[in-house]
């Protein structure tokens, strides 16, 4: 294996983990904050890469403002629906068994696949084209767009991690999810940090799909892919820890180089695998806490 | 200001747990409230702070001459109202700091003059200052939970059960503390299963509660010679 080859394959695997990180940290905060489990997380994913296709190849066309636009839009409008989702079907379910969130959810799930069958077809979107141009390593060349998603997932991930370690608002939602009943009877407006923290998760997602796309493609389904892989991503890493979930994308993206590389047919058999083994070596991932049921 | 409890019925579970309760507190006195294990203190609490919505009666909040009614409004208005809260059982924040744990309940770092205010009531905390709340001893908790319910600068603090399973030292220090509170001009209103001794130097009236209904009303030493208190309470 020469030391271009290997060099191309790691920078595969640090977008593919890029990410699988940012689906899941999303996916992880909600949960780790509200204790909800949104199976139509992955949806919102699948939103943000119709919404950086529409914004890229249909409205502005491919060049580098047209996907910036496309990441904008996916962010702010994953965040407004994450939002509602939280504000409308969620919060009435809060006092309610867990099951009916599942199911819940689950609905919103197969909803948006039809919803976006319905306004972009049935059929894969391609882009026919990516900003930035491309750098050859030895005789392979490699999308700059792919540094790109790189850079932008490590900088999202350390702003994760100083709004949770230093910002009032990141402390207060880790005191609402210790016990949200005392948080609001201390004066803290947990109905505001919950919808806050839904959106933000949400935003994560949609925002991933959007810079997903132009590499992976956008299809019907993709959000169903995505939803289990993430879960793969935190149960390896540990629910509810921004570190578990860097730590899980990264695992979970090596396995999956490692396939493509000596049985690309089984693509990600071996993120299960790892995601087998964890859970029967340390249930609670390699970087969770206890997760106490509250209700 | 004044909070007003009219005859609150309040349900857990399916099972009436608050039955006709009716009381006052106010920010110019210290009161007591006396019953055993599972007579409804903290339900009462949670009632008053709008964790639990009573399904029959009012509570109002008399403030500056206005009369608010708080019967459904949500927990964190009503806390802003001026009302503290040092839960059953502390509850202090695992995993944020002693200074954390304050800056999340004020709602952005603390001003050094609150600060400095918190710290001539309670110096102990001063030195605690970067500890994780999970680090700190039973003593150590109550302390940070009192100080938590005092940096918003409420006129009334609930307190639930402060000197439950402490040593008889800490108790000590923490009935100093409260003491120096009321002298600040808070208002006390102290849950307490049963120990009249260590209660007495902090109440100046009393209510007993059992079942659900307030069975007492009156000064502290009364309670034990009041017959029906007595039998509820005690089983004397
Ligand atoms: N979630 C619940 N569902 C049903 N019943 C409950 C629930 N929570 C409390 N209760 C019951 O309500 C009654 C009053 O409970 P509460 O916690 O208010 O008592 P307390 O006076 O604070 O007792 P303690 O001294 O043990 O703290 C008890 O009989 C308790 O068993
Ligand atoms: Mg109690």
């Amino acid at each position: 294996m020469s030391i271009d080859y290997a060099l191309v394959q790691a920078i595969n695997t640090l977008f593919y983990a890029s990410i699988l990180f940012l689906i899941a940290s999303g996916l992880s905060l909600i949960y780790g904050i509200m204790r909800i489990l949104n199976l139509a997380h992955g949806s919102f994913y699948m939103l943000g890469a119709y919404i950086s296709y529409t914004a890229a190849m249909l409205w502005i066309g491919p060049t580098p403002a047209g996907f910036v636009a496309g990441f904008v839009l996916s962010l702010a409008f994953l965040a407004a629906v994450g939002a509602l989702t939280e504000r409308i079907l969620i919060r009435p379910l809060y006092s309610k068994p867990s099951e009916l969130q599942l199911l819940l959810t689950f609905a919103l799930m197969i909803a948006l696949d039809d919803v976006v069958k319905m306004i972009w077809g049935p059929e894969y979107k391609s882009f026919t084209k990516l900003p930035w141009g491309y750098m050859s390593i030895g005789h392979y060349s490699v999308p700059i767009y792919m540094l790109v998603v790189i850079a932008s997932s490590t900088i999202i991930g350390l702003l994760l991690w100083w709004f949770f370690a230093k910002t009032t608002i990141g402390k207060q939602m880790r005191a609402a999810a210790y016990n949200p009943e005392i948080a609001a009877a201390l004066g803290m407006n947990t109905d505001l940090l919950f919808v806050s923290a839904f959106a933000l998760g949400s935003a994560l997602s949609g925002f991933a799909g959007a810079m997903a796309s132009p590499i992976l493609t956008a299809y019907p389904g993709m959000g169903t892919d995505a939803i289990v892989l993430s879960f793969a991503v935190i149960v390896i890493g540990g629910m509810g820890s921004i570190l578990g979930s860097v730590v899980g994308a990264l695992i979970a993206a090596i396995a999956r180089t490692v396939m493509v590389i000596v049985y690309p047919l089984l693509e990600v058999a071996l993120i299960y695998i790892v995601m087998i083994i964890v859970l029967l070596v340390k249930p609670t991932g390699l970087f969770g806490k206890e997760i106490v049921e509250r209700r | 200001m004044k909070i007003l409890v009219k005859s609150i019925w309040t349900k857990l579970g399916g099972i009436d747990v608050l039955r006709g309760v009716t009381l006052e507190i106010s920010s110019t006195s210290s009161i007591a409230l006396i019953g055993r294990n599972g007579a409804g203190k903290t339900t009462l609490l949670r009632t008053i702070l709008g964790i639990l919505k009573p399904y029959r009666g009012s509570i109002v909040v008399e403030k500056g001459g206005e009369q608010i009614q708080t019967t459904r409004m949500k927990p964190y208005k009503i806390a802003r109202l001026g009302i503290g809260y040092v839960p059953q059982g502390r509850m202090i924040f695992p995993d944020l700091t002693v200074e954390e744990n304050l800056e999340v309940a004020y709602g952005s770092p603390v001003p050094s003059d609150v600060l400095e205010w918190i710290y001539t009531i309670i110096p102990d905390l001063k030195k605690l200052r970067k500890r994780l709340g999970m680090y700190l001893s039973g003593g150590e908790q109550q302390m940070l939970a009192i100080a938590r319910a005092l940096v918003r600068r409420p006129k009334i603090l609930l307190l639930d059960e402060p000197l439950e399973g402490l040593a008889p030292r800490i108790v000590k220090t923490i009935t100093k503390t409260l003491r120096d509170i009321r002298e600040e001009g808070v208002g006390l209103f102290i849950t307490e299963p049963g120990n009249i001794k260590r209660i007495k130097p902090l109440a100046e009236k009393a209510y007993g509660i059992d079942r659900g209904e307030i069975v007492y009303s009156g000064n502290v030493d009364g309670i034990l010679q009041d017959p029906v208190a007595r039998r509820r309470i005690w089983g004397l």
